[in-house]
């Protein structure tokens, strides 16, 4: 099982969705896409995991990644995570850095 | 039954089939997907480790080798490699988990999942191989 991984723009938000697998293989295609966000200007970045199975420290690492490269103005969104993606990201202290959310809340996330 | 054992490639490219062999063995343990997915991360942070500093920064090339053991009591995954003696299992917490990501490294964090992740995360030396185990209790069977 890859990742699949795809970005959208819109209402000055950056929505990146992973499926799958996100693993020390597969998290270049995840900071390639954070990347492409961070030369947009936008005001926050919705991580859309509902359908990512499994992700390792390597993707920690990509949100780290994010965090740096997007400056403290831009809000992280993590959106939809899997109990065990959510632990992981709990665990490590990045709850302080994400702001985790059930379901995409446009409201919260456009204004 | 768990899976049959299975030697993979010690690169990146073992990742995927190893999360099959881990799902697998947490399936015949009767796991359930959560305590298989805390698993399958303990295995994989080991495993990219093995991959990435033993092996590929020294340029040595070898293999990983995944058993399965089915106890009564547990679930037992041992995870074999020829690299240069190492011991995850000392491998001290991170200090700075509590800091701003902004502030942070973040070495040691596989690690630290691994050991969170199962019951008990054993090391041993034998002959030319690491050999780590990670034991998970199996549900409804306390001890």
């Amino acid at each position: 099982m890859a990742l699949t991984s795809s970005l959208e723009i819109g209402n000055n938000v950056a929505k990146i969705t992973l499926a799958g697998r996100l693993d020390a293989s597969t998290a270049q295609q995840f900071r390639d896409l954070v990347d492409q966000a961070a030369a947009k200007k936008v005001k926050a970045v919705a991580l859309l995991l509902t359908n990512l199975e499994y992700m390792a420290s390597a993707g920690l690492r990509v949100i780290v990644f994010a965090r740096q490269k997007m400056g403290a103005a831009v809000k992280l969104y993590v959106v939809g995570s899997q109990p065990v993606v959510q632990e992981t990201i709990e665990v490590s202290g990045f709850s302080q850095a994400v702001t985790l959310m059930p379901a995409y809340d446009a409201a919260t996330i456009e204004k | 039954m768990g899976p049959d054992p299975l030697a993979l490639p010690g690169t990146l490219d073992a990742l995927d089939p190893l999360a099959d062999f881990v799902h697998a063995a947490a399936a015949a343990a009767g796991l359930d997907k959560k305590a298989a997915g805390r698993l399958h991360l303990a295995v994989d942070e080991v495993a990219t480790n093995t991959v990435t500093h033993a092996y590929g920064e020294r340029g040595l090339t070898g293999q990983l080798y995944l058993s399965a053991e089915i106890a009564p009591d547990v679930l037992r995954i041992h995870l074999e490699d020829t690299g240069p003696a190492y011991d995850p299992t000392a491998t001290p917490p991170p200090a700075d988990l509590d800091k701003p990501l902004e502030e942070r490294g973040v070495g040691g964090l596989g690690i630290f999942l691994a050991r969170r992740n199962v019951d008990a995360f054993l090391y041993e030396r034998r002959g030319d191989r690491n050999r780590v185990t990670f034991v998970v209790r199996r549900p409804g069977r306390p001890g």
